[in-house]
């Protein structure tokens, strides 16, 4: 029963975002084209009378609001967000071919991102109170407080420009021929260090404080104490007891973390030009692309949402107690 | 480790307060009208402390006035936002069947990603401030008002409540002289939070060119040297983006501070034996 309503909300979160999307162009003073039409904006990119025509149909704002709503939808289900105006290309077309980029960035950033926010945070909660934990505490609200664009601003200047150790823009050299295909696997990953770096260290507070929270917590409880009685060692009851337990709400939280690395790829791979889909909105934001920047606000956000609707179903499984509530 | 805190929310509140100040005073302070034109792109000499920027504006005057625009931001939408999201709280607490609704609307909230929703509108309408500031209350009150509803929640079944209804208390009655002096830590420090989010999500923004282009924030110095395409070239950086860039990272480490230190006073779960040792 638990599960089904789940199912109903998220649904209905999913026709929300859906219909969000729908009637934003829609509500916006004057209609999605007259900000393209407009001579006074200063917009970048011209629309030529072909290219306008076919935002028209697209948007097809000729017809009654039901009619444009049911097509609307019905495009949806087949995949069809609509035409770029800067790319000249459907939208769907565009965003999977940036998907790449974008996964191995927030994969390699997740697989690093969470085993060491929870060593950090056990780490701290271990040591609570003395300087060890004391020291890291401030100094991760401390490197919490740089937006990750300014990071990674700083990244490129230092290692990047200063010292010259990696590319500082790009997935790849461009143009580049390889000896081997070790040698193409080892630029991509060259280009890899420095937006992946950023990505995690601007996100590390958050997986960092749940986890020394959780510990914390775990560490008041009865059976610690009744360990610890026992004469069980330190190590076994940090191993056995109190890490096992306090990384249960890390589960919830690695699908958020997924969530906010996504979120963070749009200004990490804006700073890096990393061709990725965070890189994708910065162009369409900058050329006022509204079917592509719609397009990415859908994909974006449903991505976010189905990893917590993913996070919500396993933490149920993993935690029975969840369940009797 | 209680000493720590209290120094460490000091230090906060006195960041702070020196970033007020130059808002305040901002055209006193600053030497130049941030939109008078002199020679572009000069470097830092006795006449400009930072330089100019690439259409000739001094770059310290455009950072001071920068401090009105992104503080103004901050501070108007939390304020609103704890008005919004503690009078919906409050509310929500204390009547179920309002209560009800109010919290599926706030699931609903929190359940749809903020910023690329808080993008696409920024992207359809035109940049200003009041626009952003709409744009940021949009989904400002929402965590306030479930984390005021809950505590609500706990603090209406306590037998002073109770003994306040018998001798004929009203329901308004209760809620402003029992309730809400109750809550009021708890807004302070979702005030701090919402301001910390809405520094970060303005500097954001309006790095990827979202901002008010008249009035600069600090983000705006940032989008206009990162889109300056000899920045890295020379050491313009060092006075065009790292200035402006550390003013952000300051005053969310100041509005972190005394986040921190208040939370000891505020959370009692932090004094309990578990916690006692802990900073």
């Amino acid at each position: 029963m638990h599960q089904i309503n789940k199912l109903v909300y998220y649904f209905a979160i999913l026709l929300i975002i859906l219909s969000i999307n729908f009637f934003l162009p829609r509500v916006m003073p004057g209609d999605p084209l007259s900000y393209l039409s407009d001579p006074g904006a200063d917009m970048p990119a011209r629309m030529t009378e072909e290219k306008r025509e076919l935002l028209l149909e697209y948007y097809g704002l000729d017809k009654p609001i039901s009619e444009q709503y049911i097509s609307y939808m019905v495009g949806i289900i087949h995949g069809d967000l609509g035409w770029s105006i800067y790319y000249g290309a459907p939208v769907l077309e565009v965003i999977l071919g940036r998907l790449k980029w974008t996964l191995l960035l927030v994969g390699t950033s997740t697989a690093i991102h969470v085993p060491l926010g929870i060593l950090l945070g056990a780490t701290s909660a271990w040591a609570r109170g003395k300087k060890k934990d004391t020291g890291l505490l401030i100094s991760i609200l401390s490197i919490s407080s740089f937006p990750s664009f300014f990071l990674g601003i700083l990244l490129v200047i230092f290692f990047g420009i200063k010292l010259d150790l990696f590319p500082i823009n790009g997935a790849q050299t461009a143009f580049a021929t390889y000896s081997s295909p070790f040698g193409k696997i080892f630029d991509i990953l060259h280009h890899l260090v420095l937006p992946a770096t950023t990505l995690v260290i601007s996100h590390i507070g958050g997986t960092y404080l749940l986890m020394r929270n959780s510990m914390l917590g775990v560490l008041g409880e009865d059976y610690i104490m009744t360990a610890r009685a026992k004469g069980l060692s330190e190590q076994y009851i940090l191993h056995r007891h109190a890490l096992m337990n306090a990384l249960l709400p890390i589960v919830t939280m690695t699908a958020m973390t997924v969530g906010f690395l996504i979120m963070g790829t749009i200004f990490v791979e804006t700073v890096f030009a990393y061709p990725g889909i965070g890189n994708l909105l910065y162009n369409a934001v900058l050329y006022r692309d509204y079917p592509l920047l719609q397009g990415i606000f859908l994909f974006i956000t449903i991505a976010i949402v189905g990893a917590n609707f993913i996070a919500d179903t396993i933490y149920v499984r993993l935690d029975p107690r969840v369940k009797n509530e | 480790m209680i000493e720590g805190r209290k120094i460490l929310g000091s230090v906060g509140l006195g960041i702070l307060a020196v970033f007020v100040i130059v808002a305040v005073l901002a055209p006193y302070i600053a030497p130049y009208n941030p939109h008078q034109m002199s020679r572009p792109m000069e470097h830092p000499s006795s006449r400009h402390l930072l330089g100019t920027n690439d259409i000739g504006n001094d770059i310290l005057s455009e950072i001071i006035y920068g401090t009105r625009v992104s503080l103004f931001i901050a501070f108007v939408v939390s304020a609103i936002s704890m008005l919004v999201g503690t009078s919906l709280g409050l509310i929500a607490g204390y009547f179920d069947k309002l209560g009800f609704v109010i919290m599926r609307v706030v699931d609903i909230f929190l359940t749809i990603p903020r910023l690329p929703l808080i993008i696409v509108i920024a992207a359809s309408m035109r940049p200003s401030i009041w626009n952003l500031i709409a744009i940021f209350l949009i989904f400002g009150w929402t965590m306030t008002a479930r984390i005021i509803r809950s505590e609500v929640l706990t603090l209406r079944s306590r037998y002073y409540i109770d003994a306040t209804k018998m001798i004929g208390g009203s329901d308004c009655y209760i809620l402003w002289r029992h309730i809400l002096p109750n809550v009021i830590p708890l807004v302070v420090v979702q005030f701090i939070m919402e301001a910390i989010h809405v520094i970060f999500t303005e500097a954001g923004l309006s790095f990827l060119g979202l901002g008010d282009p008249v009035a600069r924030s600090w983000g705006m110095v940032l989008h206009y040297a990162f889109e300056c395409p000899i920045i890295y070239v020379s050491d313009v950086w060092m006075w065009w983006m790292l200035p402006p860039g550390l003013c952000i990272v300051l005053t969310v480490l100041g509005l972190t501070f005394v986040g921190y230190a208040l939370e000891e006073t505020l959370n009692p779960k932090l004094k309990s034996p578990a916690y006692g040792r802990g900073l």
